[in-house]
């Protein structure tokens, strides 16, 4: 089974590295779907076994939540938000593509580095490669929110961010409390909503939603 | 059931522990058996229910806020049943010598915060201070704050106030640091909004800031001392043992904890909020501020350093006798130039915190030096000195109050002759200007006595270093006496006696009965431990006894206090109550032999000699300015005086107008805080420029930088 998990961190650490190469919003929201999905997969196995040994049923819940959520309704809001907003593609980048590519590997190389000495996560003493590599995902999806400068790749990055952390915890304790998990979908609507809201806004007072402007605001 | 342990200090203490949960009471080793039993059960349900009827006068400020008159009363009265019950449970507590009372209320799940009471002498003595002034100030409020009606919001006014007061008793009485932090804050904060309730008034809100900023300056360095303490203990109970923590470190959490609580105390240099602070609030706030809650430090000192930590070096009380001297005298030398009679009562709370720290400074020292006789009369004055203190100056407060209600100005400049339109209130203030003097028969005198005793007692041949130390003690002192008197003249005799200056003075009017009867009980009790100061004194000296083991009111003679080094001596003695007898009985007898042997005397009336011009006016009286003058030339290296005088209009030798004006400066304001301000606001500036720059990629970047550094932390420590 633990094969299993590994194959499925590493299919969602790959997705990581899709969107990282990405420059088009609609393939950002794809593969932002895609990643979901994966994660969905592992809650919903994680969920079965759950059923199985102890016949507790909120994996499965939350899996549902996962599918109904951030396969289905966030990115339907997200193309619906970018709809009114002329722009397709992100033009200028920070760092260009394969430079960024490249630092990601060196993101997954020192994730590694960073845990290889400690006793972590469920596995104890031996190198944890599900942690390892859904870390890894946390600090691409940073990184995406860094190098990005359209406030869509900024709520990617953070969506990013946050299946990252959530994949993380959600391996290594076997399924979080259910009460944490309902928390974390609830911030993480309000966050989206509040953030498709703001990118309105953003390109009303700017007539562009760059985030470079924003520092106008600033007293 | 949970196991808690109480920690027994001496062999005969009597340790009780109440559980609530356990819905009863464990004994153990009690001697007297069922009786004590029931003393404490009493002890924690009064104690309870009066920190559950501060709550309720919370809540009903905030739900009959509509209703002023309502809600005035209601509440007040809340407090002062809240207040007795206060004073019955600190009552009992400190009467049953060594009692130590335990009260689960409730455990979290958070670690380390369970809000667990403990009670002893101490606490006790403290939690009766407390509750003496809020019964009178709760009194005086329903008066007082009758000019707010219309005007302001009584029931936040009325919520922050007795919120406030809870803060304090549970400061008083939390026995883990992780609750003591938390209500000390809670006490800030809430204070802090009292500071600013007039808060329209733009020198309100600065004075708010700069004690916001002060007070979260001091809690930082406390809250430092309890973290370095339980990394070496594993506990933040403090009723616990330090033995664990090793000597260098004891160094350094004594020195943060000094500094956490000397700005709460506003002892100099850390004093700077406390003349800004205490006249933006509210007086009957101030009262509480003044007389309660600078002394939480006092408090503090006392728990967390003489009792957790144990003195451990000599330099631990030399150091706290030097920030006594600086605060005593340059308290009162700056009480002297002050005007704004608050802000003069303000000073003068520096000037008391730095008796209290000479007097505790002194018991640090004897202590150390294993003379636990003299430590603990020092400690017994110190803790006396901070009653009385709280009386008398919660006293003051109120009768400024009294002033500022009826005249509608703090400026002692434009007062004058109030004693005859506010006889009562002129009354009261002259008994607590002659207490706060240090005059006898009030309580002023008893406790500066002991303290000035302990200081002599203590000076021996062979310790040089020492010796110095508590000479200049001693002269400061007496200095600060003979100064906070000629203070008292200044502010008593501007504003009282002679002709009123302006309208408001001469139309002010005698202020609503409840001030007044609030007033008179403080003044009551002040000449009350005036009269039988052996009375207090024994009651201290339980509390000093229950704290260290060693009690000296054996030792101090028959009548009042014996002066001598051998202590047993029973040669001399003061009696304040002989005294004044003796006073009462002599001007009666010297008017008696006057009318006897002078005869009828003839009364002819005239007016005052006004050199010959047409008549006199309020103008040609003595100033404020005038009569601290000479204190001014005198000490002007301290005052940095200046003056400048402008003629405007007419010619230079005939001119329509003289403007006179005089300034003098605070050193430490100058010369320490206003650099440091500045520095702190040049290195905002350029933060903002250089690190906030508003562009959210940056930040992210931040973040960034932040977690891959962690994780190199992770990897490498």
């Amino acid at each position: 089974m633990s094969d299993l998990f590994d194959t499925l961190s590493v299919l969602i650490l790959m997705t990581a590295f899709v969107l990282m190469a990405n420059k088009k919003v609609k393939a950002y929201i794809k593969t932002f779907r895609v990643q979901s999905a994966l994660i969905a997969l592992s809650a919903g196995i994680l969920g079965v076994e759950a059923i199985m040994d102890e016949g507790r049923y909120d994996l499965m819940v939350v899996c549902v939540l996962i599918v109904v959520l951030k396969v289905i309704y966030i990115p339907g809001l997200l193309h619906k938000t970018y709809a009114g907003i002329e722009y397709r593609t992100e033009k200028d980048f920070i760092l260009n593509i394969p430079i960024l590519v490249l630092i990601s590997c060196s993101l997954v190389v020192f994730t590694y580095f960073s845990f290889s000495a400690s006793g972590f996560g469920v596995n104890g003493s031996v190198i944890d490669l599900q942690l390892v590599n859904t870390i890894s995902v946390t600090m691409i999806g940073l990184l995406f929110m860094i190098t990005r400068k359209k406030a869509i790749g900024q709520i990617i990055g953070f969506l990013e961010v946050e299946n990252g952390i959530f994949i993380t915890a959600m391996f290594s304790t076997q399924g979080m409390p259910f009460i944490v998990d309902m928390g974390i979908f609830i911030d993480m609507l309000t966050a989206v909503m509040i953030m498709g809201v703001l990118v309105f806004k953003i390109n009303v007072t700017f007539e562009s939603i760059n985030t470079d402007r924003l520092n106008k605001l600033k007293g | 059931m949970k196991h808690h342990f109480a920690i027994a200090r001496f062999d005969k203490s009597i340790i009780l522990y109440y559980n609530e949960k356990a819905c009863g009471y464990l004994q153990q080793e009690s001697s007297e058996g069922m009786d004590i039993g029931m003393e404490v059960f009493q002890t924690v349900v009064l104690l309870k229910s009066s920190f559950a009827l501060l709550g309720i006068a919370a809540v009903i400020a905030l739900i009959a806020s509509g209703k002023q008159k309502f809600c005035n009363l209601s509440v007040n009265m809340i407090c002062i049943v809240s207040s007795i019950l206060m004073m019955a449970a600190s009552g009992f507590i400190i009467l049953s010598e060594n009692q130590f009372v335990k009260i689960h209320i409730f455990d979290t799940a958070i670690p380390f915060l369970s809000l667990e009471l403990a009670v002893d002498g101490l606490s006790a003595l403290f939690l009766l201070i407390l509750s003496i002034l809020v019964f009178c100030i709760s009194v005086y409020s329903i008066g007082y704050i009758s000019h707010y009606f219309g005007k302001r919001n009584v029931g936040l006014f009325y919520f922050l106030y007795s919120t406030f007061i809870l803060s304090m008793a549970l400061v008083f009485t939390s026995s883990n640091a992780v609750f003591f932090y938390i209500s000390w804050e809670a006490m800030s904060v809430l204070s802090y909004f009292l500071v600013i309730f007039e808060s329209e008034i733009e020198k309100n809100q600065k004075a708010g800031i700069l004690y916001i900023v002060m007070t979260h300056i001091g809690t930082a360095f406390l809250l430092i001392g309890f973290m370095i303490s339980y990394s070496f203990t594993g506990s933040f109970d403090i009723t616990g043992s330090s033995q664990a923590i090793p000597e260098g470190a004891k160094n350094i959490i004594f020195i943060l904890y000094l500094l956490g609580f000397c700005t709460k105390a506003g002892a100099i240099p850390v004093h700077i909020w406390l003349p800004y602070a205490h006249p933006a609030a509210p007086s009957n706030v101030s009262a509480l501020m003044s007389g309660v809650m600078i002394k939480t430090a006092i408090y503090g000192l006392v728990r967390f350093v003489m009792e957790f930590l144990g003195v451990q070096h000599t330099w631990w009380g030399v150091l706290i006798i030097v920030i006594g001297v600086l605060s005593a005298f340059l308290g009162v030398a700056y009480a002297l130039m002050e005007h704004d009679m608050k802000r003069l009562l303000a000073y003068h709370s520096v000037e008391n915190i730095g008796i209290i720290l000479i007097g505790l400074g002194i018991s640090f020292i004897s202590f150390n030096g294993g003379n636990t006789i003299i430590g603990s009369m020092a400690l017994t004055a110190s803790l006396l000195h901070t009653l009385n203190h709280a009386l008398f100056k919660g006293g003051l407060f109120l009768g400024a109050g009294s002033i500022h209600y009826a005249t509608h100005t703090k400026d002692i400049e434009k007062l004058g002759g109030l004693i005859r339109t506010m006889p009562v209130t002129a009354l009261f203030v002259l008994c607590f200007s002659l207490a706060i003097s240090a005059i006898i028969p009030f309580n002023g005198f008893v406790s500066e006595w002991l303290t000035f005793l302990s200081i002599f007692t203590y000076v021996a041949p062979g310790q040089a270093g020492i010796n110095i130390i508590l000479i200049i003690a001693v002269a400061t002192l007496g200095m600060a006496g003979a100064l906070a008197a000629a203070c008292f003249v200044k502010f008593y005799g501007i504003s009282f006696l002679g002709l009123p200056r302006t309208n408001q003075a001469a139309e002010a009017r005698e202020v609503s009965a409840p001030m007044n009867i609030a007033m008179g009980i403080i003044g009551g009790i002040c000449l009350l431990i005036g009269l039988l100061p052996m009375q207090a004194i024994r009651t201290i000296d339980k509390v000093t006894f229950s704290l260290t083991g060693a009690s000296s009111v054996t030792q101090l003679g028959q009548g009042f206090i014996d002066p001598w080094i051998s202590l047993d001596n029973t040669g001399s003695s003061i009696s304040p109550a002989e005294i004044f007898a003796a006073l009462a009985v002599v001007s009666l007898l010297t008017l008696i032999a006057v009318r006897i042997i002078g005869g009828k005397y003839l009364e002819r009336r005239y007016g005052s000699w006004d050199c010959g011009f047409e008549a006199l006016n309020p103008r040609m009286q003595y100033t404020a300015t005038g009569f601290s003058k000479p204190i001014k030339i005198v000490f002007r290296i301290l005052f940095r005086p200046s003056r400048k005088t402008e003629l405007k209009g007419g010619s230079r030798y005939q001119p329509d107008e003289i403007e006179y004006t005089t300034t003098s400066e605070s050193i430490f304001e100058k010369y320490a805080y206003r650099p440091a301000f500045q520095q702190i606001i040049t290195f905002s500036r350029r933060a903002k420029f250089f690190v906030q720059t508003g562009k959210i990629h940056n930040y992210l970047i931040y973040i960034f930088i932040a977690v891959l550094a962690l994780m190199a932390y992770n990897r490498f420590v």
